[in-house]
C-alpha cells in the first residue's frame, strides 16, 4: 500500500512535470513564434473534401468541395491586457492545401497570451491598395483556378465554401458560397469580413524555448449558424447577400488547446 | 483575312504617319493637355517610361493572354474605332463567346476614377483582371497568363528592357499594360483646335456646339473631357440583358438602370451606342434624348424634365458638332498601333 502510494505519487508528479510545469520566467526582451493551427471540422467530425455526406442544422445534406478563407489583422493580447499586432501579415487558410493550416507568426514578445483576434477577410485598407502591395497570397496571381479575387468588382473573396447538396436549387446541385465586400470604394456596399474574438484559457506561453502552437477549430456546420440554408440560396457571388453567411462565419471558430512545448 | 487587315492598317499607318508626323514628339509619353484637369491616376506609383509602355503595348497586342492564346485585347478595341469592337453590338470573345455589354473606347483613362459600364474596377492597375478572367472574353487564369509569359524568350528580354530583370509579376504585368492604356489621350479633335483658336467650325457644328449646351447635354458630358464619370439612368430599360448596371456592384436599389456616362469623344467612330448597342447609329442615338427616353423608375432628374422636341435640323447640327470630337491624331497614332515598331 505504502509502496503503492509512493509509486503513485511519483507517477503523478511527473504527469504535472510533462503537462504543466510551471513556465519559465518571463523575459521582456525574447522573442519567439506562435503557430496558429487551423483545423476544420463538421460537428465532431473532421473534415474530409469532395466524399463524406454531412448534415446542416437545417437537415440538409452536403459535401463539400472546396474551403477558403483569408486569416488577416491578427492581435494576441496577454494576461496584463497588453496587445500585440501583426499588421501586414496576411494569410489564406486551404483546407486542400495543409501546409496552409499552420501560420507562423514571428517574433512574438514573450509572455502569456490569453486572447486571440483576428479578421477573417482582408481589410479595407489593403482592398484599395496598390498593386505593389498585394503580393504572397494577396496577388491575384497566386490563385490559380481556385480564384480568391473578384476581378469583375474589385475585391478579395474573404471565405469561399464549396460543394454539392441534393438540396440545392441549381441544376448541377452545387452550392458556392462566395463572401467578400469590403465597403466598397466610391459607394457604401456591405461588409462581410468578420472580426473573430476568441479566449484563450489555457494561455499561449511565448518563451525563449517555447513556441506555442494555438489549435482552432473552424466548425463549417456553423456557417449555417445564423439562418443560411443551401435551399434558401444555394449561390452567393455578391456581398449584399452574404451577410447570413458571414454571420455564421463569425461563429465557426474556437480555441480547442494549446501546446506550450518547450524546445528540445 | 489577316493579310487584308494587315495592309489596311498599313496604309492607314503610312497616311496617317506623314498627318501627324509635326504634332506628336515621339519622346513624349504622356503628356497632359493645357486645358485639361489632372489625372486622377497615381502616376508616381507608376512612372512611365519608354520601355514599361512599349512592354504593355505589345501584352495589349498580346494574343497569349487569352485561354487559347486567340483573342488579345487589341481584339474588342480596334484603334481606328477609339478602341471599341466596331460594328459589334457585343464584343465576341474566345470561342466566339459573346460578351453582354458593348466594348467600351480606351480614352483619357488617367483621368477616369472607374471603369466598366459599372464601374466595377476602381483602379486601372487592376482593370487588366477582368476582360483576362471572364469567361466570355479571354477565359484565362492571371497566374496561366504569367507563366506564358515568363517562358517567352521575346518577353523576357523586354521585361528585363523595361524593368531590369527577366521577372514576370503580376504587378509589373498590370502596370506596363496601365501605361501603354494611360497613352491613349485624345485631345487634339477639330472641336480642341476650334478651342485653341487653330480651327474654325462651320455654322452647323458651331450650331450644333450652341444646342449641345443649351439643351443640356453638357450636364452629363462636360467639355474637356465629355464625361461627368457619373452614373445616371439615361432612360433605357434593360428589355435586351436585363443587364441593371451600377446596381450589380452597389446593389443598391437605387443604382438600377444606371451607367457610367461614357464620354464623347470619338463618339462618331465608336458606334454602336449605350451599354448595350442599342442604337446602331449616332443619329439614333441623338434621337434616344429627343423621344426614346423610358421612366427606369431610376431615371435621371436631368433627363425628366420636359424639353421642346429637337428639329431634324437640330438634330443634325448636334451629330455634327459631335463629329468634331473626332481626334484623327489619336485614332492613327501609330504609337498605339499592333505594328509599331520603335526605334
Amino acid at each position: 500500500m505504502k509502496n503503492s502510494c509512493v509509486i503513485l505519487l511519483v507517477f503523478l508528479s511527473s504527469l504535472g512535470f510533462m503537462s504543466c510545469s510551471p513556465a519559465d520566467e518571463i523575459n521582456p526582451n525574447d522573442t519567439n513564434s506562435v503557430i496558429l493551427e487551423f483545423e476544420n471540422v463538421v460537428g465532431g467530425q473532421r473534415l474530409a473534401l469532395g466524399t463524406a455526406t454531412y448534415t446542416n442544422p437545417a437537415g440538409e445534406p452536403f459535401t463539400i468541395t472546396r474551403l477558403n478563407y483569408f486569416v488577416s489583422n491578427i492581435k494576441m493580447t496577454k494576461s496584463d491586457g497588453q496587445e500585440v499586432t501583426f499588421p501586414g501579415q496576411y494569410f489564406l487558410v486551404r483546407q486542400s492545401d495543409p501546409t496552409s493550416w499552420k501560420i507562423t507568426l514571428p517574433e512574438v514578445p514573450a509572455g502569456d497570451y490569453i486572447k486571440l483576434d483576428y479578421l477573417i477577410g482582408v481589410d479595407s485598407l489593403r482592398s484599395v491598395a496598390d498593386i505593389s502591395q498585394r503580393t504572397g497570397v494577396l496577388d491575384p496571381a497566386s490563385y490559380g483556378d481556385d480564384n480568391m479575387y473578384w476581378s469583375w468588382n474589385s475585391g478579395y473573396i474573404f471565405f469561399k465554401m464549396e460543394g454539392t447538396s441534393s438540396r440545392a436549387t441549381t441544376p448541377a446541385q452545387n452550392f458556392q458560397f462566395h463572401i467578400g465586400g469590403f465597403g466598397g470604394f466610391s459607394a457604401r456596399t456591405a461588409v462581410n469580413s468578420r472580426t473573430i474574438s476568441l479566449p484563450i484559457t489555457q494561455a499561449a506561453q511565448v518563451r525563449k524555448n517555447v513556441i506555442p502552437t494555438v489549435h482552432i477549430l473552424g466548425d463549417v456546420l456553423k456557417v449555417f449558424s445564423a439562418g443560411h440554408t443551401i435551399n434558401a440560396r444555394s449561390m452567393v457571388h455578391s456581398p449584399a447577400v452574404a451577410a447570413p453567411v458571414a454571420d455564421g462565419v463569425k461563429t465557426m471558430f474556437q480555441v480547442d488547446h494549446v501546446h506550450n512545448d518547450k524546445m528540445p | 483575312m489577316k493579310k487584308t487587315l494587315l495592309g489596311v492598317s498599313l496604309l492607314v499607318w503610312s497616311v496617317s504617319c506623314s498627318l501627324i508626323e509635326r504634332e506628336i514628339d515621339p519622346t513624349t509619353l504622356f503628356q497632359k493637355p493645357a486645358d485639361f484637369p489632372d489625372p486622377v491616376y497615381p502616376f508616381e506609383k507608376n512612372p512611365m517610361s519608354a520601355e514599361v509602355v512599349e512592354l504593355g503595348r505589345q501584352l495589349f497586342y498580346e494574343p497569349k493572354l487569352s485561354r487559347d492564346n486567340t483573342i488579345s485585347c487589341g481584339e474588342c478595341h480596334n484603334q481606328s474605332h477609339a478602341f471599341t469592337h466596331h460594328g459589334h453590338v457585343f464584343s465576341h470573345g474566345i470561342d466566339a463567346r459573346e460578351g453582354d455589354r458593348n466594348a467600351q473606347p480606351l480614352i483619357n483613362l488617367a483621368w477616369q476614377p472607374h471603369f466598366f459600364w459599372d464601374g466595377g474596377v476602381f483602379d486601372l492597375d487592376m482593370f487588366s483582371l477582368a476582360p483576362i478572367e471572364n469567361p466570355v472574353e479571354m477565359d484565362e487564369s492571371i497566374s496561366r497568363v504569367l507563366a506564358k509569359l515568363q517562358q517567352d524568350p521575346a518577353y523576357k528580354r523586354q521585361f528585363k528592357k523595361a524593368y531590369g530583370t527577366e521577372e514576370v509579376t503580376t504587378e509589373r504585368f498590370l502596370k506596363a499594360l496601365s501605361q501603354f492604356m494611360l497613352t491613349l489621350v485624345s485631345a487634339n479633335s477639330k472641336y480642341d483646335q476650334f478651342k485653341a483658336g487653330k480651327a474654325v467650325l462651320s455654322a452647323d457644328e458651331m450650331a450644333g456646339l450652341n444646342l449641345f449646351q443649351e439643351k443640356g447635354c453638357a450636364t452629363c458630358h462636360p467639355a474637356p473631357l465629355f464625361t461627368d464619370h457619373s452614373f445616371r439612368s439615361n432612360g433605357l430599360l434593360p428589355i435586351f440583358t436585363g443587364d441593371l448596371g451600377r446596381y450589380r456592384i452597389t446593389e443598391n436599389p437605387e443604382d438600377k438602370n444606371k451607367f457610367k456616362v461614357p464620354t464623347l469623344r470619338n463618339v462618331a467612330v465608336s458606334g454602336p451606342y449605350m451599354h448595350d448597342g442599342r442604337y446602331l447609329t449616332l443619329d439614333m442615338a441623338v434621337e434616344h434624348y429627343n423621344s426614346l427616353i423610358e421612366d427606369t423608375g431610376t431615371l435621371d432628374p436631368v433627363l425628366r424634365q420636359r424639353r421642346t422636341p429637337l428639329t431634324s435640323t437640330e438634330k443634325k447640327q448636334i451629330v455634327a458638332f459631335l463629329t468634331t470630337l473626332t481626334d484623327p491624331t489619336y485614332l492613327s497614332d501609330p504609337r498605339f498601333s499592333e505594328f509599331y515598331r520603335p526605334k
